[in-house]
């Protein structure tokens, strides 16, 4: 049976400008019929510029994930922008790298991106720039962005003594800063 | 700020809030100006936790983000590995999914109601309402062994089936539970104390609803037709007929009514699931896991639940992330409460429903 992908046709034809490559645009649906469109986008800054066609299409934000590349050469984030419209989501992924350090903020066009933006600022430290209430939403401000990963679970540091992982997290953290 | 103006700190531990949070409210005389709220007292670090369990063993944790809406998370999380994996599961698979869910939205909508009652001081209201939801407790125990985190649901399908016996058991208790949820919705709809106490407060206009991007009956309350279950159509919701409930009134009483009105939607669901569920398999085998991302989202009790997987051809996830409806709904209480009073602050915070458990993951 071929597979019917559902989306909005002059909407994903603004969209694919932004991404660099054919291959960064991938459409999937599942078994129930519902589709994805998923867009890598050339740079982090062009989410504004899918976030203003987005809005004209009065697409709503569902969520905004983000990724730590664990390969200590990339030292890379990503982040997944989940919107909604017409009952089809669209993903957007922008990478952040030494390249391109900052993301915009897209609350201004999308005010319920304000949580997930302080959340990725927090616990991600992804620099997002022009957030217009760039305040805490868990931690609190005494704590650097970023402490949760970078602290050591209680059960890694009682087993310290009996396995090599408190070890091994001690010299790979002694790598990275030489 | 004039000198009848102050700022009034509300929680982490207050006996209006059932879960710890932290309001700033401006206050004018008694009239609230403007909201500010810190949430990160329960933050349990789950989604860093679901890095380091396999796919099956999350299913496990993630049912533990929530207890209301439990089974919502270990639905939604079987569903975005499915789509991973590109996984098809049974027919009657997705209708025991089905009937699983509703069920916990009657016992979850019910808890609600209940607590409004007795933030309204109607305390023998309280009791009655939960003395109806603990039918569908019953019938929770009775059919899955727990009254609160079903463990039904796994990968590929669900863990057991539901014979005709206990299908028997689930109609029985509906025609039980029906006419006393008629009798609450008379109740919430026509008491004078109840109608004082919620109409017109905790205004949420359509377009702020809009503009928040809120979900669940809190939208629905404000006259936004926006419900997973329809939109993207999952499991064998496709496959049964129910309506999706509005209410224009965009106060308390509306988004109250939402969910008592959703009640009998959720009944005419599960009756539907037990008629109608083919006979089959319950779970399909677990395939190879590829290098790949997805996506899925459903309807909870409190709205769209949203999940997104990203594999690395491991049984460890890479990432696990998930938004709960409470997380989209926080912020339209600045909305709700703006002009209301410090005493309606418990009404207009329990009108959405809130988990902050679930909020902070």
């Amino acid at each position: 049976m071929q597979e019917i992908i559902k989306g909005h046709t002059q909407l994903i034809d603004n969209l694919t400008p932004l991404c660099a490559n054919e291959d960064d645009i991938r459409h999937s649906a599942d078994r129930y019929g519902n589709s994805y469109h998923w867009f890598r986008l050339a740079s982090p800054n062009k989410i504004k510029d899918a976030a203003k066609f987005l809005k004209a299409f009065r697409a709503r934000l569902i969520m905004i994930s983000a990724y730590e590349n664990k390969d200590a050469d990339l030292l890379m984030k990503e982040l997944c922008y989940h919107f909604e419209v017409e009952g089809v989501i669209y993903n957007f992924t922008v990478v952040q790298n030494a390249e391109w350090p900052i993301v915009p903020s897209i609350t201004p066009d999308f005010a319920n991106a304000d949580w997930h933006e302080r959340e990725i600022m927090e616990l991600y430290k992804v620099k997002v720039t022009d957030h217009p209430n760039p305040k805490r939403l868990f931690l609190d401000e005494t704590l650097d962005a970023g402490q949760l990963s970078t602290a050591i679970p209680l059960s890694v540091m009682m087993n310290g003594a009996s396995s090599k992982d408190l070890w091994e997290r001690i010299l790979s953290s002694k790598e990275q800063q030489a | 700020m004039s000198i009848t103006t102050y700022t009034m700190p509300l929680g982490p531990v207050h006996v209006a809030l059932e879960e710890p949070v932290y309001f700033n409210l401006t206050v004018e005389g008694e009239n609230i100006k403007n909201v500010e709220l810190t949430s990160g007292h329960v933050h349990r670090g789950m989604e860093r936790l679901a890095m380091q369990r396999n796919l099956v063993k999350n299913v496990t944790l993630t049912e533990r983000v929530c207890s209301l809406c439990s089974n919502s998370h270990s639905f939604t999380y079987c569903n975005v590995v499915e789509n991973a994996l590109n996984l098809e599961i049974p027919e009657r698979a997705k209708y025991l999914r089905v009937m699983a869910e509703e069920i916990k939205r009657i016992a979850s909508h019910l808890f609600n109601t209940a607590i409004q009652a007795h933030i309204a001081g109607f305390k023998s209201l309280f009791m009655h309402v939960m003395e109806v939801r603990e039918i569908m407790q019953d019938v929770k125990e009775t059919v899955y062994g727990n009254r609160m985190n079903l463990a039904t649901n796994c990968i590929g399908g669900v863990k057991s089936d539901v014979d005709d016996e206990l299908i028997e058991y689930i109609l029985k208790q509906l025609d039980v539970i029906e006419p006393q949820l008629e009798e609450l919705r008379d109740i919430f709809e026509n008491n004078h104390i109840m109608l004082t106490r919620t109409k017109g407060l905790g205004l949420l206009p359509p377009e702020d609803a809009e503009a928040l991007g809120v979900c669940g009956p809190v939208a629905r309350g404000s006259g936004l037709r926006r419900d997973v279950r329809f939109d993207s159509p999952y499991a064998a919701y496709p496959n049964l007929e129910f309506d999706m409930i509005v209410e224009d009134g965009c106060c308390v009483h509306s988004r109250t009514m939402v969910r008592i009105r959703e009640l009998f939607e959720s009944m005419k669901l599960i009756r539907q699931c037990c008629e109608r569920m083919p006979h089959g398999p319950v779970r399909a085998p677990m395939v190879q896991i590829p290098v790949t991302e997805a996506f899925a989202h459903t309807e909870a009790p409190r709205g769209e639940v949203a999940y997104y997987i990203r594999t690395n051809g491991s049984d460890t996830p890479a990432r696990l992330k998930w938004r709960v409806p409470s997380y989209m709904n926080w912020k339209a209480l600045g909305v709700m409460m703006r002009g209301c009073q410090i005493a309606e602050v418990a009404l207009v915070l329990n009108s959405i429903d809130p988990c902050v458990s679930c909020t902070e993951r």
